[in-house]
Formats: structure tokens, sequence, C-alpha cells
């Protein structure tokens, strides 16, 4: 999937923030959101690169994809089941 | 020929980007670990994170003339070497996978990492050891205080989740503060992120040129401590092994695959710890001192919930600290004070006696059934963690 055509329902900064809260914080949003919705996660915890994928396809979630940006954040793109 | 070379040079790219750019599999560093801290075991004496830190805060308030007895050196003694290693192994790859960064926090975050370090700190001074020293290597040494420790650390991250929950709900998330660039326009001067990997590389060969300097000064345990320290750093970076997420996550996620490591090093450690224990190459009481079970216990649940604010235990914060987080770097700072203040404390107040005392599990079990309830006990965690996968029954959030 191309990450720059998906449409994002809902947009999450945890800049700044270190584990174990921006999981934390990604599941509060989930939880939120209805199914079929797009949640956008802005990142720079080195942790959330294996954590966040891991946990985007658990509870029928599913994982859309990450991308690094060029201020040293990172994008994640999760699909609510 | 030419084709000989390009294969070469083809298999180093290869293994490079295998060893610092992906990230290793957490049950590899596992196993890892167990051997790492068997060799130190067998090289020394048991492994440990908290003396280290204990002999840094000794350092700084004998230099501020609050102790009166001069502590050993940081470059001397002989915890503070391996972790001073496990610190230049971490910060040297994590330059290496250009994965090191200072990265900064909102204030509110570095208090976070102030207390979380000050309660870590507490709590090894009550168990006598970190996640490291009083959980995992006191089990691997079959003392029984690690047991107990266990338990407190698995109760402390239910209470530090459960703080942590309440702040998400209540407090406002705190911005970042806002830097202001003092970059030039157009190219940059010096390229940091071409330059780390080589950087990397030479803190990485100082280990062993550091090895060699301790050895010809006829201190070669600690040269060999500050190498295994290092190879540790390394191992736990690049896997990013994490014990608090072992006992953090089956209330959080449920994810079980931290414990599932935990569980398994913990059965390689305990093999290799009973064949050297069993045949007196180490004394049967080496590392078994822990204050069972009260000290134990009480420090594992103090010591659980500064983990969960900290964003990392005992080692968890040392390899971070190593990544550059700042937050991390606040909490082995306030981890090493307040264990040197908080273990003066205890023995000033004569509490240290009625915390308990180090037991040896085959003096009250015998070796056979010892063996058979270490195993348990690990294999027994492991299901519980993999059963809470699939059912959720103990997540909280």
């Amino acid at each position: 999937m191309d990450i720059a055509t998906i449409n994002v329902d809902k947009t999450l900064d945890t800049s700044g923030l270190s584990c174990p809260m921006p999981l934390l914080r990604t599941k509060k949003a989930l939880k939120e959101m209805s199914a079929g919705q797009v949640l956008k996660i802005i990142g720079t915890d080195p942790g959330s690169k294996k954590d966040i994928p891991e946990y985007g396809n658990k509870d029928g979630n599913e994982f859309l994809g990450m991308q690094d940006v060029d201020n040293g954040s990172t994008l994640y793109f999760i699909k609510k089941g | 020929m030419i084709t000989f070379w390009s294969s070469i040079r083809e298999e180093f790219r290869r293994t490079y980007i295998k060893l610092f750019h992906d990230s290793w599999p957490a049950w590899l560093a596992g196993i890892f670990l167990a051997i790492l801290a068997l060799m130190i075991f067998l090289w020394d004496n048991m492994w440990g994170i908290t003396g280290g830190f204990r002999n840094w805060g000794d350092n700084v308030f004998y230099m501020l003339g609050i102790y009166s007895e001069q502590p050993e050196k940081p470059w001397l003694s002989n915890m503070s070497v391996s972790n001073l290693g496990l610190l230049l192994g971490a910060f040297g790859v994590a330059l290496m996978a250009g994965q090191f960064k200072i990265r900064t926090s909102s204030w509110y975050e570095h208090l976070k990492g102030l207390v979380g370090g000050a309660l870590m700190g507490i709590g090894a001074a009550f168990a006598a050891g970190c996640n490291i020293g009083g959980f995992y290597n006191a089990i691997g040494m079959f003392s029984m205080g690690g047991y107990a420790m266990m338990i407190g650390l698995g109760i402390g991250a239910y209470i530090g989740l459960r703080i942590l929950i309440w702040e998400m709900m209540n407090i406002p998330q705190q911005s970042l503060p806002q830097m202001h660039s003092t970059e030039m326009p157009g190219k940059p001067f010096i390229n940091w992120s071409r330059i780390a990997p080589y950087a990397g590389g030479l803190v990485l060969l100082s280990i062993p040129a550091a090895f060699y300097l301790y050895a010809v000064s006829d201190r070669v345990v600690l040269g060999g401590l500050l190498f295994f320290g290092a190879l540790i750093g390394i191992t736990m970076q690049r896997a990013r092994l994490c014990f608090a997420r072992a006992f953090r996550e089956p209330f959080m996620t449920g994810n079980a695959d931290m414990v599932r490591v935990i569980a398994l090093s913990l059965i390689i450690y305990g093999m290799g710890s009973a064949v050297i224990k069993f045949n007196w190459l180490q004394p049967e009481m080496a590392g078994v001192y822990h204050p069972f079970w009260f000290g134990s216990l009480l420090g594992g649940i103090i010591f659980g919930i500064g983990m969960l604010l900290a964003g990392g235990c005992g080692t968890g914060s040392l390899w971070r600290a190593g990544e550059g987080h700042v937050k991390l770097i606040i909490a082995v700072v306030s981890f090493a004070l307040f264990n040197s203040l908080g273990f003066a404390a205890l023995e000033r107040f004569g509490i240290r006696e009625k915390l308990g005392s180090g037991v040896f599990m085959p003096d009250v079990f015998g070796w056979p059934f010892a063996l058979m309830l270490y195993g348990l006990v690990a294999l027994g965690w492991a299901l519980w963690a993999i059963w809470n996968e699939k059912t959720e029954k103990f997540v909280i959030f």
C-alpha cells in the first residue's frame, strides 16, 4: 500500500515520549475510533519501530505501514478493525 | 580474482547489515545474555548493575563532602566497570546503526525519569539489586530472594501501569520544547549521519584496547568485565532487550514475547550456574545474599513502579542512555544517587538485617527438587504469559 495515498482519520503525536507511552496512547486512540478508520501516529522513540507494528496487527486491527521522515520522526499507520 | 574480492565485499556488507542495521531476534539476545552472564560469573563473580550505580553515587557524595569514607574509583570498581562497558557497547553500536541521537523530551517526561530513577535506586537498595542483581541473577544463582523480587516486580509493574494510565487520562500531554535551529542554510559542514558509523566503530575498537590496557596494568579482571559488559550492551541494544517490558506487557497489551525470552534466558542461565556451583568452580553461596523475602518483595514493588515511570529498568536505562535518551540519562543519575543514599540509610538505621537474608534454594529443597522447581517456575511464567496473550485476562487497559 502506498502510504502517501492513505486517508487519515485521526493523528496522534507522540514526539518526545518514550516507551511505553507511545504504545499506551496508540491503544487509547484506537479504542476511541470506529472500525475502518485510519490512525496516523508520529513518533520519535526508536522502540516504537518494533512495538507499534507488532501491536498494529493485534485485536483485528491492520498495520498499514511506516515511514521515516526528514526531521527524525517516524510515521505509522494503523487501520482500526 | 575480481569475483573473489567482490564476493568477499558482498558478504562483508551483508554481515554488517545483519549485525548493525537489522534488529537481532530477542530470543537470540536472551541466549547471549545468559551465556555472557555465565562468563562474567566464571571470570569474576555474579554480574550486577546496582553495585556500579551505587559506586557512582558514593563518589559524587564523597566529592561533595557528604561521605567521609573514600569509595573505590569508578574505573577500578568491578560492577562500575562492567556498567561502563555496557554503556560504551550500547553507545558504539547505536552509532554504527545510525540510532544514536540526543533525544530530549518535555520537562514532565524528564521529571518522570528523575522520580522513576529515584524509586529504582531505593527499590534496589531494599532488594540488594535491580532487575539484574536482585531478580535475573538472583534466580540464576539459586537465591530465593530472586523469586520474591519477581513477584514484587510484577506488583510494581501493575501499579506503575495504573499510574501511567491515570496520567494519560488526567494530565494533558506536555509538548516538546521548541528547538531553535542553529543550522546554517545550505549544505551542512559536517554530515554526522555519514560519520556516525565510523565513530561507532572507533568506540567499539576502544573496548578491546581498554581491555589490553587493564591487562598490562595488572588488572586483567577489570578489563574482562569491561569487555563482557560491552558485549551485553551491544546485545541488549541490538535486540532492544527489555526486562520492564516482560513485567509490563502482560498487563498492557498481553504480548508475551519478552516473558518467553527472559524465561528461556533464565533456564539456560540456571543450567550453567548449576554446573558451575555443583562442581565448586565457584562457591555455592556466591551471589546468594538477597534479603529473602521481605526486602526483595518490597524492593521489587518499589523498583517495578520506578521502572514503569522511567521507561527502563537497570539495564534498560543504561543502554537507552547509550542511545542518547536524556530522560534515561536523568534516570541513571537519579538511580545512582538515590541508591547510594538508600543503601547508606538502611545500613545506618540497622534496617538491612530486618529485611531478610540470603537463602540458597538447594539448601532448602536439595539439588534435584530445586532444579525441578527452577525449571517449573520459568516454564510456568512463560505459559501463563502465553495463555494471557490469548485470553487477555490480566490486561487492564
